[in-house]
């Protein structure tokens, strides 16, 4: 009864995008007032009920009702309630669903703090994204509904979740990473609104910046969690793959990234205009790509869904009409768009204009690494595959021009920059940061030309170039106390996510350099050493989890004879799936992780161990949560906030439909 | 001009449409062995217990056998030895091809002969040994030729020296009898 109730729910749903694709649309072209107002209450309906279907499909999961294919196939009534609440959103259809309803909060937010805007682009907006709504929900309705239910012949058991995805990281990481992909089409809309009234000023400019930086947050995020936990349950202690879906992922990042930087300009000088357009297309393109890539299975990944070509094609069709139509657009419109502004060689704007190069660059090197297989495979010359040394090579090659000029750009001033009164401060910083790395890799590894050494510059470089740059704006204000409370919060956020990106550049080089790895065979009462550190075997018995057994391993670790930690690190075979999984036992510290995975029994009693010591790996993780927070800084900005323009600005915009 | 460029991010889009629709109606998975049905690419392996002996193409003809991919390093490899002696046992000629894992020459120790030809004797002591020989494989080119992606794999080789078939993964007695059995036995009776 519930399951059809949010079945009908979902049908409302749909109708209810249909009527935002097009009944505010058509009031802003025959300037009804009255349909263009009905924009918001429509918002707000499609979220509602977005959450009854969603509440509804819950509902199932933790009920078991094994009637419904959905929960048969991705739960059993042996699962925690925790992992039956993911449940609902680990399958293909559970996550178009929760895709559905995080595109309904968007809008609604979009609905709820959009009346600064003038009510003919409120309303246009609000309809491109009930437009794109309406696609995703027909898709979800029609070519793979959460609540068909297999009667009269069901399951009495479920076949359980993906043990995979049975992890803290899992519960958090697809709803963060969802928001972030659908929160692009909030700025797309806006872009689309813009390129239909052909106005792009730094008003604009303004109204999208925070929701592009609230897509980009969460994003971040998710990314950030997938790593994590990527790095937990693989058990071998990565935490980045370049899968083809974790690129998927990170392109609408790195074009995202460019994109509130590029929004930076437009909004304070005016120009980069039809750059920062097709940036915030090409964000939610990309976005769309990637649930293409993920949910058609052209290409094959750890996380791809069962591949149905019925879908892909429908998607395909999808994402040809959004894209292919808003690149149209833009081509058309695009043209006419001229920017005024004038600025020197040595500007931010051409240090921001370096930022955008060297992030598309990247995301055009992960783009074809990630798609040269298949075009090499459709221009029938066989297949190949494209792996890590590939990207990691060229992200190297990257990473080093745009951490040096990461480190200058907030020096410098718009229009333009002398370069003498940067000479002092900058090489002071070059001084600073060339110490601090030294120190520090001297006091904790032995300084070589290296990797790390390079990485620790890096950070060193851009870390402490941030930190210095906001010294010196709040000294601007007179004294620094007073400079506290009155420099923007966006540039305290910027600066955090500048700081993020160096620890992050720091937690990889050091990882990537110093990790020490062993697969070691043990008996109970064995001790292997590890880079100084003592893992003893003290006890491996059987486990008895709700849904799984296997064999758990007790470790002490002594640095020094001291005693360190304690470790347990697991082997679960879940029974009703039939797989095994490790889960790795981690000890994190700042400085390093302690990482062991228990691999299998060996004749004569003993056991496999993967000892691994992997320094600042920690590092990578603080990163991306400080480039999270900066945004979260940023988005607290009060010029987000200001009102003061709203009642001129709807009157006019009404008129000049 | 200028209005032209602003079709370009259209035109790239269309393209890439083209190749995601023909990717949609093929499958990503069928990766065939580009060696399948081909002569096995031209090698000099030394063996791997008598290093002065070297295997060439042109040694290993006049049998059907089976070439195992391995390594005392890979868990599943260390698995399926016992199932292939017994295979052994039952007439296959089963022909071992060592993986060596490539070492990183800041923390591993540099490559020696002499320990790892003790690895392996244990290892096939405690396990069963399948193998009529092992060759070497220090360099990995011939396992990078055949289109290894990993350990264990176990190629067809007929007797004229054509692979004709290659299976990813273990054998255990299910993929025997299901697959490889029959495969093995129409390239045995040319």
């Amino acid at each position: 009864m519930i399951v059809e109730a949010g079945q009908l729910a979902l049908t409302f749903v749909f109708a209810l995008s249909l009527l935002l694709a097009v009944v505010p649309l058509l009031g802003s072209f025959t300037a009804n007032q009255r349909l263009l107002l009905l924009a918001k209450p429509l918002a707000f309906g499609q979220f509602a009920f977005a959450l009854v279907a969603m509440a509804a499909l819950v509902y199932a999961f933790c009920n078991n009702d094994f009637t419904v294919i959905n929960v048969a196939q991705n739960s059993s009534s042996t699962l925690p309630w925790y992992y039956q609440v993911t449940a609902s959103f680990g399958s293909h259809e559970g996550s178009m669903l929760l895709w559905v309803l995080m595109l309904a909060f968007w809008t609604a937010l979009v609905a709820q703090f959009s009346k600064a805007l003038p009510l003919l682009l409120q309303g246009r907006i609000l309809g491109i994204l009930g437009l794109i709504s309406a696609g995703f929900v027909a898709f979800s309705l029609f070519m793979s509904n959460p609540f068909l239910r297999s009667l009269p012949f069901f399951p009495v058991e479920g076949r359980d979740l993906n043990p995979l995805l049975q992890d803290f990281g899992m519960i958090m990481h697809p709803p963060m990473l969802y928001m972030g992909y659908v929160g692009f089409a909030v700025a797309f809309a806006f872009a689309i609104a813009a390129l239909m009234s052909g106005r792009f000023d730094s008003v604009w400019a303004r109204w999208v910046r925070p929701w592009a930086l609230a897509a980009w947050l969460f994003l971040t995020l998710g990314i950030m969690l997938g790593s994590w936990w990527a790095y937990n349950e693989l058990g071998w202690g990565g935490w980045w793959f370049w899968d083809p879906v974790e690129n998927a992922s990170f392109m609408p990042w790195l074009v995202g990234t460019a994109l509130i930087h590029s929004l930076a300009v437009t909004e304070k000088r005016g120009t980069f205009k039809s750059w920062t357009v097709l940036l915030a297309l090409a964000a939610f393109a990309l976005s769309l790509v990637g649930a293409f890539l993920v949910r058609s299975g052209v290409l094959v990944s750890v996380h791809s869904f069962a591949t149905d070509p019925g879908r892909g094609l429908y998607l395909l069709v999808f994402l040809l009409l959004v894209v292919g139509g808003s690149l149209l657009l833009y081509g058309r419109r695009m043209n006419s768009v001229r920017s005024q502004a004038r600025y020197q060689l040595f500007s931010r704007e051409m240090l921001l204009w370096g930022n955008n190069i060297f992030l598309l660059t990247a995301c055009l090197i992960v783009f074809l690494g990630t798609l040269f297989p298949l075009f090499h495979k459709e221009l029938g010359l066989g297949s190949i595959s494209i792996g890590e040394p590939f990207f990691n090579q060229m992200f190297y090659y990257l990473s080093i021009p745009f951490a040096l000029l990461l480190g200058l750009g907030p020096w410098v001033r718009w229009k333009q920059q002398q370069v003498m009164p940067l000479m002092r401060p900058l090489s002071l910083v070059a001084i600073a940061a060339l110490a601090i790395a030294l120190g520090v890799l001297s006091s904790m590894q032995s300084v070589q030309a290296n990797l790390a050494l390079l990485g620790m510059l890096l950070g060193a470089w851009v870390g402490i170039s941030a930190l210095a740059e906001v010294v010196l704006r709040l000294r601007q204000f007179g004294s620094i106390g007073k400079g506290i409370t009155k420099l923007n919060a966006s540039h305290y956020g910027m600066t955090l996510a500048h700081i993020g990106f160096a620890v992050l550049v720091i937690g990889v080089a050091m990882t990537k350099t110093y990790t020490t790895e062993r697969d070691v065979r043990m008996l109970e009462g064995d001790t292997a050493t590890v880079a100084g550190y003592e893992f003893t075997l003290t006890d491996v018995y059987d486990l008895n989890g709700a849904n799984y057994g296997g064999q758990a391993a007790e470790l002490d670790v002594r640095q020094n004879g001291q005693f360190v930690t304690h470790l347990h690190a697991e082997k679960r075979f879940y029974r009703i799936q039939r797989t095994v999984m490790t889960e790795s036992a981690v000890h994190a510290r700042l400085s390093r992780d302690l990482y062991v995975s228990l691999a299998e029994e060996l004749p004569g009693g003993a056991w496999a161990l993967r000892i691994q010591v992997k320094p600042f790996v920690r590092w990578i993780w603080l990163g991306g949560l400080l480039m999270a927070l900066g945004a979260l800084l940023a988005l607290a900005d009060k010029r987000y906030r200001r009102k003061t323009t709203t009642t001129d600005a709807t009157v006019a915009g009404v008129a000049d439909a | 001009m200028r209005k032209v460029l602003f079709y370009v991010p259209l035109v790239a889009f269309l393209a890439l449409t083209l190749f995601l629709l023909s990717g949609l109606f093929s499958d990503p998975r069928e990766r065939e062995s580009a060696s399948l049905n081909k002569a096995l690419p031209d090698f000099a392996l030394a063996d791997l217990m008598q290093p002065k002996k070297i295997w060439t193409p042109e040694k290993l003809k006049g049998e059907t056998y089976l070439l195992n991919v391995w390594g005392t390093w890979c868990p599943t490899c260390n698995a399926e030895l016992g199932y292939l002696a017994e295979l052994r046992k039952q007439g296959v000629k089963i022909v071992g091809l060592y993986y060596e894992l490539p070492r990183d020459p800041t923390f591993d120790a540099p490559f020696n002969l002499a320990v790892l030809q003790q690895d392996v004797q244990q290892k096939l002591t405690q396990q069963g040994d399948p193998y009529q020989f092992n060759m070497l494989d220090i360099k990995r080119s011939l396992s990078l030729d055949l289109g290894v992606s990993g350990a264990p794999e176990t190629f067809i080789i007929d007797a004229n020296g054509i692979v004709r078939a290659h299976h990813i993964g273990d054998i255990n007695p299910v993929v025997w009898r299901s697959k490889l059995a029959p495969l093995y036995q129409q390239w045995r009776t040319p």
